[in-house]
């Protein structure tokens, strides 16, 4: 177990003609037993950080330490560090004992028995004991996913590295193994970097999730920190599902002016003091229709999900999303007035983009202190 | 519906007949050179010719045999073919490999200059490597047969574009399970590669059980000959042994078939099949 700082990362392709940059000046610290997500769309830079970490990049500039060790020049033999591919590449021409069993007998001085018995202890905990002697072709995604996993665990590394272990398994499974994959991770108490483009997965995995996108770190918190104080609209907008509502509006002596005749009066203007326009951000479940209320939007679609209602409607040409009490159903092409707190409402500055103003609305447990970058 | 079985079936009925027609061309001559193996050469040559096997293959042989030590000659043969194959194999695999996997300068102009080689018909180059070959005192020699061809830019070809599609995620596996890269070579590229490489081999022992012009110049004695001289040999001036020529064609096909035989069941496909799930 070791805990993990990157400092100053930078990592540039040079495909000949230009320079690609795919990380820029990236700087974490990743604790002890800690596991971290890296999160953003694809091409943000994440799988190339994580490929920087296991050693299979090299880094363009800046340094990686594990346990204070710099790593930065070792080889990915040299780091202690497994990793689980997307695609699992399992070796399709060994036996499941084989696979799990390779990294041990290339890079250890155990016996085949020690071997073996490390194998089964694995394969048993994995519970895929049974399958020890087929091939790869033989089994299903989930089983093939967990001996990518018995791969990684049986070399007892200080570092795991995932790079969207289970974006290739069906939803259900994926749920499953998201579960026990926590639960081995929690057991184990390995650090781990954990690599994915799904925000669900993210939220619900990380100890804290880091927000990439375009090679650019842009926050590192604990899920509900990114959620709640997302430190721009691009981390707003990336966290959360459905999306976040955004849009633009003129700021009128305190008041907010949007599009379609949104209106909203600030109780508390100082955010916004000094802007003419700002991008305002209503989280979908923080939106209530009301009976009367100063803004109306057309109902364009209602999405029944049993317990809850999803409202699509639109304002001035602006899709809005409402998350409501499955009681809330209001004929699609109908007008409804809706409503949201203050403390609820997200202020973005219209150019940059940064925070003006996040959630303020008082929650039980306490929000961990910002750790961002 | 009716005219659509009706065209089904003629269709059906032509391919056939085509593939019938193009198996009967191809194995007549076959045919003809086993029977003829068989006949003494008063009954090769008459007319109508006779298809029935004889019995004279062993006489024919031995006949063979007293003109030209031929088990001597298959024995030259099968080593000269078998140590190029297993060492143009290594070769090709590992050139290939390199060209698909590993990035280094000018890659890119090195592979198209080794692909140029292959417009350079061998007649061109059996001057030039004689010369060299008699510099190095390596004529009459067997090395001097196989070595000059053992980096065989078709091998080479053939095999990078092939371990082009073995996944970079399965020999970074192998990289972080701490394979070196020579080990990530031979114990996972080259099992995945089973097929091609048994193809390969097919295509390289061919090529040299093949080779003419250049043996007949290198080799020098008669107990260096390989088939392809040996069998020249029997065409005399004043007389052509046609039913040695036959026998020894005949013995000459059998280490192809052999090897086919043994390599076939390489070619199943597949071999990759689930390591990545798709």
């Amino acid at each position: 177990m070791s805990g993990i700082n990157i400092t100053e990362l930078d990592k540039v392709y040079d495909s000949g003609t230009e320079n690609v940059v795919a990380v820029e000046s990236l700087s974490v610290d990743i604790d002890h037993g800690e596991f971290l997500v890296l999160v953003g769309p694809s091409g943000c830079g994440k799988s190339t950080t994580l490929r920087c970490l296991a050693g299979l990049e090299d880094a363009t500039a800046g340094t990686i330490r594990f346990d204070g060790e710099d790593v930065t020049e070792y080889r990915a033999s040299e780091r202690d560090v497994a990793m689980v591919f997307q695609n699992y590449a399992l070796y399709p021409h060994m036996t499941v004992r084989g696979n799990i069993g390779f990294g041990l007998k290339l890079s250890t001085k155990l016996t085949g028995d020690e071997i073996e018995a490390k194998v089964e202890d694995v394969a048993e905990m994995l519970g895929i004991r049974e399958l020890l002697d087929e091939k790869p072709k033989a089994l299903s995604g989930g089983q093939q996913q967990r001996v990518a996993l018995g791969r990684a665990i049986v070399r007892e590394p200080s570092v795991f590295l995932m790079d969207e272990p289970l974006s290739n398994l069906d939803a259900k499974l994926r749920s499953e193994m998201r579960t026990e994959l926590q639960e081995l991770q929690a057991d184990l108490d390995v650090t781990t970097v954990y690599v994915t483009h799904d925000q669900t997965e993210a939220m619900a995995m990380g100890d804290r999730i880091a927000v990439m996108d375009g090679g650019v770190l842009q926050q590192v918190g604990s899920p509900e920190e990114v959620y709640r104080s997302p430190v721009n609209r691009f981390v707003a907008d990336f966290i959360g599902s459905p999306s976040i509502n955004l849009l633009t509006a003129d700021v009128e002596d305190g008041t907010l002016a949007g599009p379609g005749g949104f209106a909203y009066e600030l109780d508390d203007s100082e955010p916004v003091d000094g802007h003419e326009r700002v991008s305002v951000g209503v989280r979908p479940e923080d939106i209530e229709v009301v009976e009367s209320g100063r803004n109306a939007a057309d109902v364009t679609v209602v999405e029944p999900m049993g317990n809850e209602n999803f409202l699509y409607m639109e304002i001035g040409g602006h899709e809005l999303t409402a998350r409501v009490s499955p009681t809330v159903r209001p004929a699609e092409g109908s007008q409804v007035a809706f409503d949201f707190d203050e403390a609820a409402l997200y202020l973005f500055d219209v150019e940059t983009g940064d925070a003006l103003k996040t959630k303020t609305d008082s929650v039980d447990s306490a929000v961990v202190g910002t750790t961002q970058n | 519906m009716r005219d659509q079985r009706r065209k089904d079936a003629v269709w059906r009925f032509l391919t056939y007949a085509f593939v019938i027609t193009m198996v009967v061309v191809m194995m007549v001559p076959l045919y003809w050179m086993l029977v003829a193996a068989t006949l003494p050469q008063e009954q090769f040559l008459q007319f109508p010719p006779r298809l029935i096997p004889g019995t004279a293959f062993l006489d024919n042989f031995a006949a063979l045999q007293e003109r030209l030590d031929f088990v001597r000659t298959i024995r030259n043969s099968v080593f000269i073919a078998v140590v190029y194959t297993l060492l143009s194999l290594v070769l090709c695999s590992m050139g290939g490999f390199a060209f698909a996997k590993y990035e280094f300068k000018y890659k890119e102009p090195i592979f198209y200059t080794i692909l140029a080689t292959l417009v350079l018909p061998i007649q061109l180059l059996v001057i030039p490597l004689f010369l060299l070959m008699a510099q190095l005192d390596w004529t009459n020699t067997f090395r001097a047969i196989i070595l000059p061809w053992a980096a065989n830019p078709i091998g080479i070809f053939l095999m990078r574009q092939n371990m082009k599609s073995i996944p970079d995620a399965l020999l970074e596996s192998a990289r972080m399970d701490g394979a070196t890269e020579f080990q990530i070579f031979y114990r996972i590229a080259l099992p995945t590669m089973r097929s091609s490489l048994a193809a390969l081999a097919i295509i390289l022992f061919l090529f040299q059980w093949d080779l003419f012009l250049y043996p007949l110049v290198i080799l020098e004695s008669a107990d260096m000959y390989t088939i392809p001289i040996g069998l020249a040999q029997l065409t005399g001036f004043q007389r052509i042994y046609y039913d040695q020529i036959m026998v020894a064609a005949t013995l000459a096909i059998v280490p192809m078939v052999v090897l086919f035989l043994v390599l076939q069941k390489q070619f199943v496909s597949g071999i990759l099949a689930g390591s990545l799930k798709e």
